[in-house]
């Protein structure tokens, strides 16, 4: 296993021995230009700063010797023999503020209910953390292999702290440690900021939230930060939930909203119980935010976190409505159970 | 602080659309005169985004270098006479069809893309296809170039682009690109950028260059590995104009959606010809055609196509009839070349019994039930002594030009006939898909310079089919046509690997 990291962005990706730095990348959510995806077109050319790989099967017509000889290799065939530094062809944006990432100590301070499935961690840091809203952490936990990432849900001024929404996925090693062992008072390593996840502060578009069950963590922390700095812009969140005591943090947003008249908060129910006296609006997120806007979103920009299929509706309600992939941000929630992205992918969209 | 080093996309925009100006004299629509008509509209060029990101001074000696290679492995393997390694000369005969039906398409395409690359308002697209353009150029330079070789020793490659551009067949080719290129601006880069660079090219390229390894010959997949390096920038184009479009303006949706439906019909017809080269023109096979179209179409198209339903674009509408023509379309196709032969400027012959065995095993459903009878009564005539040509000439379709030899996919013993009646005349199609397409512009269509008819209005040499062949087409006759058994270019193969000739195994098999 080898660490790469892929500048200008900083992001980190781990190959496995006999996997493309492109198939590594993809597969973390970490998006690289390509075309054909076997070494014969050089869209997928990066360069390599620090350490070394085998170029593979790259054509010599797509990656010419006096390239291979600056260092050059394409993504798609390219096997790292080393952990590496290279520079790809993607954008930083000014927005990202690329706060160093670090290890830390944290200290579990408490452990609560948001949820039947969700629980409520904060855990304080050995020292104060610089973070953007929206990013997310690795933990590390006893007697679980590998770290496991989770979004930061609460506001950046808060640096001493990490409050993350941690749901139980049935038979994941992780989250059953969090869910039935890990205890108050306890203490975990983690390392962070991770994460291209956050708000374009520099657009001038209102912004739209969709958040789908623990998912709702990198929003909060994005409208806490908003509201804190006093950001006068639009600002709508939608929350999936299926019933009513999966919506959790609904008093902490209908009190925002009270106070902020810039702050619309609109929970929406899949599944309500029958005779919880639900009023909000019933069904998906996705078509919460039609109904809200009319299905017309051109002229935002929209930020979406939850799991694959609550992206995926999401992502098609907003295009339909007008509002395309440079307008369109996400974390995608994924777990075990969601496996890899099977099936082909076509090269239409980068990031969505 | 210290400057920040600029990214590619910086460095690129800086060197393309920054040295664009305003138009203080004249008026934009004058300079631009064919932007507007189609109906699609822009509302923003700015956000046009580069999808090639290479400079000039980069590009020309990436291309130098690609060329230095090229041309030293095109001497290496006419030194070490190539032509004499491949599998066959049988298979000499896809280069020919390269040759003249697609290495003309490149150049084609380097003219098409010269005029849109002077006809678009937004820079970028400008400054993209532009440098389409010359490696459209390169590309049939250096196909033309690897393909003199084969020039020395096998005949059919000498009047390749004279017959482009009045052969029967080849008005098939021919016709699609000059479809495309006297549509307008946008409708070029959908129909050549996106639908058939983007959607249907690994149909094209990957067969012939696969073909191409797997017969030994190096020249082809040296060529076709040095036009890819330069695919992945159309395929990017593609993508990046559909999007664009897509994105500009709703009212363009339904107009690309028109669009696609007619470029994936028409790209489906033109690729029939790749379809028979796949399953019956290579001794040594790499996939069938079906499986290649499962691959790069149903499965690759599949996952594209989902995603563009984000933007209201649906599956092409006959995208139904052409996966069910993947059963039958390459047993037609070389049904219709078989029977005329003696026209086509290259071989054609009958599958030997294992090559007709491989045929069931791939068409399962389809080859015995239909297609493996006719073949086994055309070669016992063949072995009669009475090798099958046709002597009449068929109608084309007036769309695909492709004679009318299809059948209907629900009763395959049933040849398609759709017909249209525009002004007064009659006109016959092979398919709705091509009706359709007559249908939403017959003032186009109805300018089709078919071959069949051009022959009976006298108008190619003569009423002398001989003639017409000869002079008009300049098919070098009994050497260029008819059967591979007993052509020169089997004789000459024979010679260099001491191998008796398919008549003398004939008549021992008999």
């Amino acid at each position: 296993m080898y660490e790469v990291t892929i500048e200008p962005t900083g992001d980190v990706v781990e190959v496995e021995e006999g996997q493309t730095l492109l198939d590594a990348s993809l597969r973390q959510g970490v998006w690289l230009p390509f075309a054909c995806g076997h070494g014969t077109c050089g869209t997928c050319k990066v360069q390599i700063l620090e350490g070394e790989a085998d170029p593979g099967d790259a054509s010599p017509f797509a990656l010419m010797d006096v390239e291979r000889e600056e260092g050059k290799v394409l993504a798609c065939c390219a096997l790292p023999q080393s952990d590496l530094v290279i520079e790809a062809d993607i954008d930083v944006d000014p927005d990202f503020l690329g706060y160093p990432v670090e290890d830390y100590e944290a200290t579990v301070e408490s452990i609560t209910d948001l949820s039947p499935t969700i629980k409520g961690l904060r855990l304080r840091l050995d020292r104060p953390m610089a973070f953007q809203a929206g990013q997310y952490i690795n933990l590390q936990l006893p007697g679980v292999e590998g770290a496991r990432a989770f979004s930061i849900a609460n506001k950046p001024s808060e640096n001493d702290v990490v409050e993350l929404h941690v749901r139980h996925v049935p038979g994941g090693a992780a989250t059953t440690y969090i869910h039935e062992q890990l205890a108050e008072g306890q203490t975990v390593p983690l390392s962070g900021p991770y994460g291209q996840f956050f708000v374009r502060k520099s657009a001038s578009e209102d912004l739209i939230f969709i958040a789908g069950g623990s998912g709702l963590s990198s929003p909060q922390s994005m409208v806490l930060d908003l509201l804190e700095h006093g950001d006068t812009r639009k600002i709508t969140l939608f929350q999936g939930a299926r019933n009513l005591a999966e919506l959790y943090n609904r008093e902490l947003f209908e009190a925002l909203a009270a106070e902020h008249e810039n702050f619309n908060y609109v929970p929406a129910l899949d599944a309500p119980e029958e005779g919880s006296g639900w009023e909000g609006f019933t069904g998906y997120v996705h078509e919460a935010a039609i109904a809200h806007f009319d299905g017309q979103f051109g002229g935002h920009k929209a930020y979406l976190c939850g799991p694959p299929p609550m992206i995926d509706a999401a992502i098609t309600a907003l295009m339909r409505g007008r509002l395309f992939e440079r307008d369109i941000y996400m974390e995608r929630f994924l777990t075990a159970a969601d496996g890899a992205e099977g099936g082909t992918r076509s090269a239409l969209f980068k990031r969505i | 602080m210290a400057a920040r080093k600029l990214n590619l996309k910086e460095r690129y925009s800086l060197l393309t659309r920054d040295l664009d100006w305003e138009y203080s004299y004249r008026d934009k629509k004058e300079i631009f005169p064919y932007e507007d008509f189609e109906g699609i509209k822009i509302t923003d060029w700015s956000k046009w985004e580069d999808p090639f990101r290479l400079t000039m001074d980069a590009y020309w000696k990436y291309q130098a270098e690609k060329e230095k290679k090229l041309y030293a492995i095109f001497d290496a393997f006419a030194q070490n006479n190539g032509q004499q390694n491949v599998t066959d000369a049988r298979y000499i005969n896809a280069i020919k069809v390269f040759l003249t039906g697609v290495s003309p398409l490149e150049y084609q395409a380097y003219s098409g893309y010269a005029h849109v690359g002077r006809q678009f308002s937004g820079v970028g697209a400008r400054t993209a296809c532009q440098m389409q353009s010359i490696d459209e150029l390169r590309h049939v330079q250096t196909q033309v170039h690897a393909m003199s070789h084969y020039n020395k020793f096998f005949d059919g490659f000498q009047d390749f682009s004279h017959m482009h551009d009045r052969v029967w067949y080849l008005s098939v080719p021919k016709s699609f690109f000059d479809d495309a290129r006297s549509a307008g601006p946008f409708e070029f880069m959908v129909a050549i950028s996106f639908s058939f660079e983007y959607v249907l090219t690994n149909l094209l390229f990957v067969p012939f260059m696969s073909g191409a390894a797997y017969n030994g010959d190096m020249a082809t997949v040296t060529f076709g590995f040095s036009a890819q390096s330069d695919e992945a920038r159309h395929m990017t184009l593609g993508l990046e104009v559909i999007k664009f479009l897509l994105e500009q303006h709703p009212d363009n949706v339904p107009i690309v959606q028109r669009w696609i439906d007619k470029w994936f019909w028409r790209g489906t017809r033109l690729l029939a010809i790749v379809a028979m080269m796949m399953d019956y023109m290579l001794p040594n096979r790499v996939m069938s055609w079906k499986e290649a179209w499962e691959v790069y179409f149903e499965e690759a198209g599949g996952a594209l196509f989902k995603d563009l339903a984000r933007y209201g674009i649906e599956m092409p509408k006959y995208a139904a009839t052409a996966i069910a023509e993947k059963d039958h379309i390459s047993h037609q196709t070389w049904s219709t070349f078989y029977n005329y032969g003696h026209a086509a400027a290259f071989h054609t012959w009958m599958p030997d019994e294992k090559e007709m065995d491989w045929l069931s095993e791939k068409y399962p459903d389809t080859f015995d039930k239909y297609y493996r009878p006719r073949f086994e009564h055309w070669r016992e005539k063949e072995q009669a002594g009475e090798r099958f040509y046709n002597p009449t000439l068929p109608m084309l379709c007036n769309t695909c030009q492709i004679p009318m030899g299809f059948t209907e996919m629900d009763d395959p013993s049933l040849i398609a006939y759709r017909q249209s009646v525009y002004q007064g005349e009659r006109y016959n199609f092979c398919s709705d898909g091509c009706k359709d397409i007559f249908d939403h512009e017959p003032e186009k269509y109805v300018q089709s310079w078919l071959p069949v008819h051009q022959i009976y209005q006298g108008n190619c040499g003569g009423a002398d089919i001989e003639k017409v062949l000869s002079e008009y087409y300049r098919i070098n006759m009994g050497k260029d046509n008819l059967d591979f058994h007993g052509s020169p270019d089997e004789a000459r193969w024979n010679a260099w690997h001491n191998l008796e000739s398919a008549e003398e195994r004939l008549k021992k098999a008999g």
